[in-house]
This record gives C-alpha cells, sequence and structure tokens, in this order.
C-alpha cells in the first residue's frame, strides 16, 4: 500500500505531459507501466506528488525507415517487443532480453522507456524502512551508506540492473528524448551517468520518447546471458551483451561491443577486451582468453549477496559462452 | 483393502472447488462494519532498553482510536514452550527491552492505514543502545552480551542458554576405540523461511463481551489457550473462528504479538480491528526456522556398522526461546531413529542472540540434522570402500526394534524403503559414473545421492488428542464437527473420507465444521504431524459409535440381529435378505420416536498410546514419544555445470513408509511439495542478515524455487499397516519428513557429481565452484609431489 496522497493525471499527448512536468512546482513523475515506480512508491524511495501517467498517450507502432533503422515507441511493452516478429527480425538481442525481463504479467505493463529509466537497486534499498535501515541513506537523501559504510558522502554504489541497457548499447541504439525543446536523439550510452543516486542523464520534464535499431550488418553476430539464481522472475546477477562482425574469412574480428549489466551503477562497456578482440581470429581459445581477459576488465560492486569475485567468475565463463553463440551467429550470416 | 470405497482412493478435496473458485473466505477477506485497522511499532535495534515511550501525540491524532504499549497488558508472558524448567519468556508487548530488529512496542488502531502509519511515527521510544551478539557461538562464551539469563540448571560457564538436551546411552568413548574408523565433521545451515503466501493476519472483534477472532493459524486452539492467557479471559469468553489458511510450514502455530494486540485493541475500542503483516515485517521481524550448527563425530567397523556417535548441536534460537528448546530435542530423534546407534552422546544448546525469535518449520531440524549425518556416512563409506546402499542397510532399522527411550519401530518399512529406492533409481548403475564417464564437450556433470530418514506422528504432547462428533441429520446426510484444521495438507478431506467409509455414505452427504473453538470438539491442530492418525482414529471412531447406534435402531425396527445388519449407500440392510432395508432417515425417525429423542450422535476420541505420561523430558529424552515412526529413503539425481558451479535437482525419488495411504493423492501433493522446499532450500533460499537486520525481506529477493525449478518426482509407498473398518489403525507421517533425504541427497549427488563435499547450505554456485578450485590445486600439488 502507498502511504501518501499523490495527484495522478492522463494527458493523451506526450508534449502535454512534458509541459505539465515542467508546470507543476512540486516533484512529480512520469509513470509508464508503473512496474518500476509503483514499487518505489509503495516503500517510500519515490514520494511523487503528482504522477503524470503516460498510459493514453497514443503509442505509434514500430517502423523500419529508409535508412533501415527500426525506430520503437518507448511506451511500447517488452511483451510486444519480445513477441514482435519485426523486432525479432530486425534486431534479436532486443527481443531476447526484452524477454528476460521479470515475468509475463510485469512485462505485460512495463515499457521500453520505463525500463531504460528504471531506479538503481540494492538490497538496503529497496525494502520499506518502517522499523529497519530508517535512518535515510545518500540515495534516500540521507547521509549514510548501509553497505558500504566507508563509502564518501555523495556516493553510491547501487547498481543499474535493466536487462535491455546493455543490449541496446553493443547494438549501438539511439534514443530520442522529448523536453521542453523538442526532441533531442543520442546514442543510447548517452543515457547513462553511471552514477547511483542519479543513473540516467534526463532531467525532470524530459521523456524517453523513442529508440532506434540500426540495421543488421553482415557477418555479424550477437550474444546475451542474464545470470540468474532461479531462471527468470528475478534481476540478474549479471547481464552480458555483445555483437561482433567478422571479416570475410569469417574467423577474423573486424568490429566487437561487450556490455556488462547489474553489477555496476550503469551498464559498463569493455573497451579494452573489445579492442583486442578486434583483428583477433576468434578460435575457441582466444574466445577463452577474451573473456578472461573481461573478467579482469569489469569491476562489478557485490550486490544482492554476489561476491566480486563470484561475479567475475560467473561473468567469465557465461561471457564466453555468449561469445562463441555469437561467434556462430556470425559465421552463420 | 479390496472392499474399501473411499479410503485409498483418490478422492476430490473437499475444499478444492471453494480454492479454485475463489469462494474460499481467508482472514483478509472477513470484513465487519466499523473496522479499524491495526499497526505494530516494533524496534529499530537489536538490542536496547527502553527508557521512556510517550504515546500521548499518536493518541491526540484525529481517527487514532487506540494506542496500547505493555502497560496496556496484564504482563503474562507466553512462550511456545511454558513448561516449569522452561517458563515463558515473551511479552506481548516489550516490557523494558527489546532483543531483536522488529520487536513488538506498541500498537495502534485507527480509522484508516495511512492514520495507523502516522500514529506510529508520532510515537516516541528512547533506547538506550546494548550490545548485541548474533553469533550463537560468540553468544555462548561467558562475558557475551546477556539476551537473557542462562538456564540456572545448565551448569556448564556458557552464556545465553536459552535450553539444553542432554542424553547419551553405551559407552561412546568406548565404541570409539573399537571403531576401525572414526571422522569428525561439522555442518550449517542457512536462515529460511517458511515462505507461507498468506501473510500473517488477524481480525478481532470484542463484541457483547466476547472476543471474536478469525486469524491465519495452524490451529485454533492453540491461539485461544494463549490469547485467553494472555488476555485474562475465560476460554469460554475467546472464540477463534474457522478460516481457510493460504500456507503455514511451521509458521503460524503459537502466539504472535500482532494477535494479541488486534485483541486488545478490539477490547478498548468495541470495534473490530484488523492487523494485517507486511511481508517485509515477516521476512524482518517474525519467526523463521532454526540454524543448526551441527558437529558429528562417528566411529565405525570395516564393515560400516556405526559402533559410536558423538553429536553436538547448537541452535541460534534468536531473542526468545521460541521453539528452540524443542528442535534441540527432536533432533535426538532425528539422529537415532533411522538407524542403530549402540553408543550415542548427545548434546544440545538453544542459544539466545538477537535475531529474532524461531519457529518450527516444516520437518523442524530433521533436514538439518540428516543432511549432516547421511552426508558423513557416504564420506565413512567411501573411505571404507562400500556403497552407500550396503553401508545404510547395513544400519538401518528393522521392524520391532525397540528405540533407546523405549518406544518400538513397529512395521518399520525403512529396509525396504532403501533396497527400493536403489531399484528404482537404479543407483548403484549411475553411482560415480558422472565423473568416470562425463560427455567430453559437456561441462555438465550427473550425480546421484541418497538420504533416509525418520519422522514421528502423534506424538505424546498435550494437547495432542482430538475429539470427533459426527452427528447423523433426519435426511440421513451427517454433520461431523473436529477441531481440526484443514491448512491444505487435506484434514478435511481425509477426515471425511474416513466417515464415508465408515458410514457408508457419500461424500457429498457428509458437512464438516472444522475448527472453531466454540462449536468445536479440542484439537491440537495441523502441527506436530499425525492428523491422520491422532484426529483419524476420533474421527474413525465417532462414526463408529453412530453406526452402532444407527445398527442397534435398525436392528430393533428389522427384527434383525446387529450382526446380520449391514450398511451402503446411507442404508441398513439384512445381509441375508438384501430386500429388507431401511435408510438412515428411517432409522432417524426411529431412534428419535423410540429411543426418548435420541438424534444419534456418535463421539470419538483418540491419543497415542492411551497409557503413556504425557510428554518426554525435553532435558533428557526420557519417557515414551510416539508409536509412530515414518521411514522413508529418497534418492536426488544431480546436474551440475563445472564451468559456472550452478547445479539444479533433475529428479527425485522418494520410498516411504507412511502405514498406507488414505487419500494417495494428497500424499503425492505432500512428497512433491517436500521436494521442492528441499531443492528450495538446496539452492536458493536464504534469509540474508547483517547484525541483525534482514537484508532480503521480499520475494524478489528471497528466492523460492519457481514453477520451472520444480523436478521431476517419483514415489512410492512400502505399505506396512491396513485399514479395516471399526478398527484402530496406525497411519504415519508423511508430511515433513520428506524434505530430509532430498536435501541430504542432494548434498550426496553433487559430491558424486563433481567431488565436492558440501557442508553448509545452501549449495551455491560459489562454494562448488570454491570446491572444485581446491580439488584441482590438490591434484596439481599430487602431480608436482609425483
Amino acid at each position: 500500500m502507498i502511504l501518501f496522497e499523490f495527484e495522478h493525471e492522463n494527458p493523451v499527448l506526450a508534449e502535454d505531459a512534458v509541459a505539465r512536468l515542467h508546470e507543476i512546482e512540486a516533484e512529480a513523475r512520469f509513470m509508464a507501466g508503473g512496474t518500476d515506480l509503483i514499487p518505489n512508491m509503495r516503500i517510500g524511495i519515490a514520494k511523487p506528488a503528482h504522477v503524470i501517467s503516460l498510459t493514453r498517450i497514443p503509442r505509434e507502432p514500430m517502423t523500419v525507415g529508409a535508412d533501415g533503422w527500426l525506430k520503437i515507441d518507448a511506451l511500447t511493452t517488452l511483451s510486444e517487443i519480445e513477441h514482435s516478429a519485426l523486432v525479432t527480425e530486425a534486431a534479436p538481442i532486443l527481443a531476447a532480453s526484452a524477454h528476460t525481463v521479470a515475468g509475463n504479467q510485469i512485462r505485460q505493463r512495463a515499457t521500453l522507456g520505463g525500463n531504460l529509466c528504471q531506479e538503481t537497486r540494492c538490497l538496503y534499498l529497496n525494502q520499506q524502512h518502517d522499523f529497519q535501515f530508517v535512518e535515510p541513506c545518500y540515495k534516500r537523501g540521507g547521509d549514510c551508506c548501509y553497505p558500504f559504510p566507508r563509502n564518501k558522502k555523495e556516493v553510491c554504489w547501487s547498481v543499474y540492473m535493466s536487462d535491455i541497457a546493455p543490449a541496446l548499447m553493443v547494438w549501438d541504439a539511439d534514443v530520442t528524448v522529448l523536453g521542453s525543446g523538442g526532441e533531442v536523439r543520442m546514442p543510447v550510452e548517452a543515457l547513462f551517468t553511471g552514477d547511483g543516486l542519479r543513473p540516467t542523464t534526463l532531467n525532470p520534464g524530459e521523456m524517453l520518447r523513442y529508440v532506434h535499431m540500426p540495421p543488421v550488418k553482415s557477418h555479424m553476430g550477437w550474444g546475451y546471458h542474464k545470470s540468474t539464481v532461479r531462471g527468470g522472475l528475478e534481476f540478474g546477477i549479471a547481464v552480458m551483451a555483445l555483437t561482433l562482425r567478422l571479416e570475410d574469412d569469417l574467423e577474423t574480428c573486424a568490429e566487437a561491443k561487450i556490455a556488462i549489466g547489474a553489477v555496476n551503477e550503469g551498464p559498463v562497456k569493455l573497451v579494452d577486451t573489445m579492442s583486442a578482440m578486434i583483428g583477433k581470429k576468434l578460435t575457441k581459445a582466444a574466445l577463452a582468453e577474451l573473456a578472461d581477459m573481461a573478467s579482469r576488465e569489469i569491476n562489478p560492486l557485490p550486490h544482492h549477496g554476489f561476491s566480486k569475485p563470484y561475479l567475475r567468475d560467473n561473468i567469465r565463463v557465461h561471457l564466453r559462452r555468449a561469445m562463441q553463440i555469437a561467434l556462430a551467429r556470425a559465421q552463420e550470416s | 483393502m479390496t472392499d474399501l470405497k473411499f479410503i485409498g482412493q483418490n478422492m476430490r478435496r473437499k475444499d478444492g472447488p471453494d480454492k479454485v473458485s475463489g469462494k474460499a473466505v481467508y482472514t483478509q477477506d472477513v470484513k465487519l462494519p466499523g473496522m479499524l485497522i491495526g499497526r505494530v511499532l516494533r524496534s529499530p535495534h537489536p538490542h536496547a532498553r527502553i527508557l521512556r515511550i510517550d504515546t500521548s501525540k499518536a493518541k491526540a491524532l484525529p481517527g487514532v482510536k487506540a494506542v496500547i504499549t505493555h502497560e496496556d497488558t496484564i504482563g503474562v508472558r507466553h512462550g511456545f514452550v511454558e513448561t516449569p524448567r522452561y517458563p515463558a519468556d515473551q511479552d506481548v508487548l516489550a516490557k523494558d527491552k527489546v532483543a531483536h530488529v522488529g520487536e513488538e512496542i506498541a500498537a495502534v488502531a485507527a480509522v484508516d492505514e495511512i492514520t495507523a502509519q502516522k500514529a506510529l511515527e508520532l510515537i516516541e521510544v528512547e533506547y538506550e543502545i546494548l550490545p548485541a551478539v548474533f553469533d550463537a557461538e560468540e553468544a555462548m562464551r561467558p562475558g557475551a552480551p546477556a539476551v537473557r539469563a542462562s538456564h540456572p540448571k545448565v551448569l556448564e560457564n556458557l552464556a545465553n542458554i536459552a535450553g539444553k538436551t542432554e542424553t547419551e546411552w553405551g559407552d561412546v568413548e568406548a565404541g570409539f576405540a573399537q571403531a576401525d574408523y572414526v571422522r569428525e565433521d561439522r555442518f550449517e545451515n542457512q536462515l529460511r523461511t517458511h515462505g507461507y503466501l498468506e501473510p500473517q493476519v488477524t481480525l478481532a472483534h470484542w463484541e457483547s463481551d466476547k472476543l471474536n477472532v478469525w486469524t491465519s493459524s495452524m490451529g485454533t486452539f492453540i491461539k485461544r489457550a494463549k490469547l485467553s492467557r494472555t488476555l485474562g479471559l475465560p476460554y469460554s469468553q475467546v472464540r477463534i473462528h474457522k478460516t481457510y489458511v493460504g500456507g503455514t510450514f511451521g509458521g503460524k502455530i503459537d502466539l504472535y504479538s500482532h494477535e494479541y494486540c488486534a485483541a486488545r485493541l478490539s477490547m478498548l475500542t468495541g470495534r473490530p480491528v484488523r492487523i494485517t503483516a507486511s511481508r517485509e515485517e515477516i521476512f524482518s521481524a517474525y519467526r523463521h526456522s532454526q540454524t543448526l550448527t551441527i558437529e558429528l563425530k562417528t566411529g565405525v567397523k570395516k564393515d560400516g556398522t556405526i559402533l559410536a556417535q558423538r553429536v553436538r548441536i547448537i541452535n541460534n534460537a534468536g531473542a526468545h526461546r521460541g521453539s528452540g528448546v524443542v528442535v534441540i530435542f527432536l533432533a535426538w530423534g532425528f539422529i537415532m531413529g533411522p538407524y542403530r546407534i549402540p553408543n550415542l552422546k548427545y548434546e544440545g544448546y538453544a542459544v539466545y542472540t538477537n535475531h529474532t525469535t524461531r519457529a518450527p518449520q516444516r520437518g523442524h531440524g530433521a533436514p538439518k540434522v540428516r543432511f549432516a549425518i547421511e552426508s558423513q556416512l557416504d564420506m565413512i563409506a567411501e573411505h571404507l570402500g562400500i556403497d552407500p546402499v550396503t553401508i545404510r542397510l547395513r544400519n538401518a532399522r528393522g521392524p520391532w526394534e525397540e528405540l533407546p527411550n523405549k518406544d518400538n519401530t513397529h512395521e518399520a518399512g525403512l529396509i525396504d524403503c532403501i533396497k527400493e529406492v536403489a531399484a528404482k533409481s537404479d543407483y548403484l548403475n549411475k553411482w560415480r559414473q558422472g565423473r568416470k564417464q562425463p560427455e567430453p564437450s559437456s561441462t555438465i556433470r550427473r550425480g546421484i545421492g541418497m538420504g533416509v530418514t525418520t519422522y514421528m506422528s502423534g506424538t505424546l504432547i498435550y494437547p495432542n488428542g482430538s475429539g470427533v462428533i459426527v452427528k447423523l441429520n433426519d435426511d440421513g446426510s451427517v454433520i461431523v464437527l473436529t477441531g481440526a484444521l484443514d491448512v491444505g495438507q487435506g484434514a478435511e478431506t481425509v477426515i471425511t473420507q474416513i466417515v464415508a467409509e465408515e458410514l457408508s455414505i457419500g461424500m457429498n452427504d457428509i458437512k464438516l465444521i472444522a475448527s472453531d473453538t466454540d462449536t468445536t470438539p479440542q484439537d491440537i491442530g495441523a502441527w506436530i504431524s499425525g492428523m491422520t492418525y491422532v484426529t483419524g482414529n476420533a474421527t474413525r471412531q465417532a462414526a463408529t459409535n453412530a453406526r452402532e447406534k444407527i445398527l442397534k435402531v435398525a436392528s430393533e425396527e428389522m427384527d434383525v440381529p446387529v450382526e446380520y445388519l449391514g450398511v451402503e449407500n446411507k442404508s441398513v440392510y439384512n445381509v441375508l435378505d438384501p430386500q429388507q432395508r431401511m435408510t438412515y432417515a428411517q432409522v432417524f425417525s426411529a431412534s428419535v420416536a423410540k429411543h426418548r429423542g435420541d438424534t444419534i450422535v456418535g463421539e470419538g476420541f483418540w491419543r497415542t498410546m492411551r497409557d503413556e505420561p504425557t510428554h518426554p523430558s525435553l532435558a533428557t529424552t526420557k519417557g515414551r514419544w510416539t508409536e509412530n515412526y515414518a521411514f522413508s529413503a529418497q534418492v536426488a539425481e544431480v546436474e551440475v555445470d563445472i564451468e559456472t558451479g550452478e547445479a539444479k535437482l533433475i529428479r527425485a525419488y522418494t520410498l516411504h513408509d507412511c502405514g498406507f495411504p488414505v487419500n494417495p493423492g494428497l500424499i503425492k501433493g505432500q512428497v512433491d511439495g517436500q521436494v521442492s522446499m528441499a531443492l528450495g532450500q538446496a539452492f536458493m533460499e536464504e534469509v540474508m542478515t547483517k547484525n541483525g537486520y534482514t537484508l532480503n525481506p521480499s520475494w524478489l529477493d528471497y528466492r523460492m524455487p519457481l514453477i520451472h525449478n520444480m523436478a521431476a518426482s517419483e514415489d512410492a509407498e512400502v505399505i506396512t499397516e491396513q485399514y479395516r473398518i471399526g478398527k484402530p489403525y496406525r497411519t504415519k507421517e508423511v508430511g515433513e519428513g520428506l524434505v530430509s533425504g532430498v536435501l541430504a541427497g542432494i548434498a550426496n549427488a553433487i559430491y558424486d557429481a563433481t567431488g565436492v563435499r558440501m557442508t553448509s547450505a545452501p549449495f551455491t554456485p560459489e562454494k562448488i565452484l570454491a570446491g572444485l578450485r581446491k580439488l584441482e590445486r590438490e591434484k596439481a600439488k599430487e602431480l608436482v609431489s609425483q
């Protein structure tokens, strides 16, 4: 139960929603599917006086432009995305990653934009604070960090757990942000701050409007893995996404992107491993070496009971397997 | 058994249609006019003295109808155990100090939840923080922060002892001296919760000097007793109503503070008060299971025969005794039950710490104890070059063995269980194959492991007795009054089957009035196992009693001796002339007419071993316990990914001796439920705490198994008893003992698959990987030294 009162509005135009958020002086929040905001309101992490629901804004159908880019309304539900033939064809990594989010009921409501704009998570944060951890932590506007008591002020080591963000990053996706000054298109990476206190670069009154996925290139393959304890209905232990493109010899790596999610304050691109990959013949041994390198390059935050060494172990093995799958896909394409 | 029509059949659940159609009324569904919402103020500290509580601002808030603290109670304490040795140690609201995070300090009743919450925030409490202790072994050390005074009868120089169970027989040192092989190991377990989906919820209404209570529980009579005593009311002034219950697993037995608070707040306001615990409250402040540390020393002969065992168990009991002193008693039973141990020394300690108070949980210690013993037995077998089946058969108890407490195993089916489960799972052909001949291209290793258990049913504790009344209606249908509570295990279905069989009457013609403390006879409720035996035999007796009356009246009316009368389909007939018959309706009116208004009411009562005094000693284990030991042997097959350490249960085989199966479908449900609980315990579930605070108080971060985590589960009974109409029977426990063998089996199977021995649950990828690395290092060392 949400233990405070708030106003609720239902604009039918995205522009109106943005304008309303600017008009309202009190704290106001957009709500798409509500699957992140409502639980956070229940436990008091978010306490908006106004909630501006985006559910009545008509959703634009997905389209493939003349440039071959797939344009997706950020209000599209994850369920639509995972079942879309268009997405599966044009940007299969997006369908695959959307499918791993939560459970079916959540995916029926949760939206693509909402998934990217989700709050960071931490065991201490994501619970009702009636009688334990009552004093607010940095993230809740207070003056302490429960899991890392020696953290400096204004540092929050909560983890950003979008399953989709790493997939978009390795696919070189763009996003369009709607603000009071109109629409701005930028690479998806520009959306993430890497700051646990404020995980996205969106300013109040800015709305994530579209996600754009570039077309598949030849000899391109992708791999995606979300590690979980139970195989579903939970946030990831670690999320691994990669794309690679092969030279015409179908062995040598021409291009590579690797991103890891759920283990830091934002999704992280493994730039060293990526550049080490380029120009390499991707033999089994080479992939194993690259995965080792990746597990050293990533610096995971211990989170949700998983230690840093275990997270590295997990990433090393599952990333290597995802690389093998990506390689096979590239060779087949 | 062939002529039985209802018993032994998969009769449809009595509660099934209500539950699947959404008609079932749970406590939260009961709504009364003028109902107030109650909430509880809880301690933010693991250990603190309460210097001052000021409720004046909360009381002044509009919409607040009452606020209570310890001052508003009569000061009567309660406890899971209330005996002279173990007097009650729990205040319904904290008096001078709090000893765990979430301990109840005050409660409010208000017109709605938001007002109640605001009122809680307005209560001022001044604390003096006290040093706290969380680890049981640290808490035992002299000089540790005193959670509570150590038990006066435990004379060792130890702190925070809530209780101790101690027993021995034979000469354990002589046993070790004679042994060819002795080994010592230590096993640990995680903190695990029950996972009942229906939260703790209570509605209380004080009306016309009577307290009416609806509460999610495992037995209404215990709730009545404890509520009456803490409120200072005669039992007759308190009525606990029946509601459907959405899961308990041991977590809703004795009194909880919110139940008291709802009642007291209703008494003060004269309005109905409901308190529903949030899931965070349940995880962070309510009672979970017990974490046992088990030190196990075993000596065996070369052939694997156990000669001596020394077991020391330390139970982190939390802030109150709870069931912590029961689990250390039961643990002894789970040690001595399945295998012959000629020399044993056992010590179990329940230790106060600043964790939340603990409760029983399905198996009440058995899964942890058997995990330790069955793991070590496999280690011993490997050392001696004996296979796991042979070493178990060598030590397994047979039928008609006298146990150290003078109990008897009766028709124990353990040996058959072990043999049959080994055959059914093709154990010896699969054993060691996973490591010997791994698929070269695969990182998956398969393993197989076994575990056996004994669990008791219908035990001798007060008030483990049951009364049942069977009333005939004048149309020949039947009303049954029973105190038994259906918590999902199928109590109402089984009771109905028994009445249907004894009276030869259809299931739909029988209506149950259950677990209402004002209208039904007393029953212990759905815990400590044995409902089918205790309440079932009482039911059988009540139905027999009614049948005798029916037959007597029919005999007079039909002029046929009773021995020539049979019953079928709500009628009595002459077996020599089946055309001659009377319906029960006709019998009823004849009885009323000619037996001075006798409306044919049958009574039945039961408790186990009627001549034995109640209660064995929790301190010394002396005294009889039960005549119904259920035995089982289970096998688990697992797959382990040796690169990731991820393991899963693929298949479980259960062979159990349940006496005889009254309803095989319900038993299958129990088996499958326990397999899933075992795999949750083995691989995923853990309440994470730090300094007494709970880190994962939600279904998202506390991971229960999901539907796709379920493993295939096969089971079969070794039937050792018969059901005969009108005769007492001995059904055995099947509802909680079967977590154990699967948990132990999984640990042994992981070893079989990987060579990694699990000594602490849960068996996480991190632990398995650590074990695999250690093996690699040892292998490398060996190569170097060669």
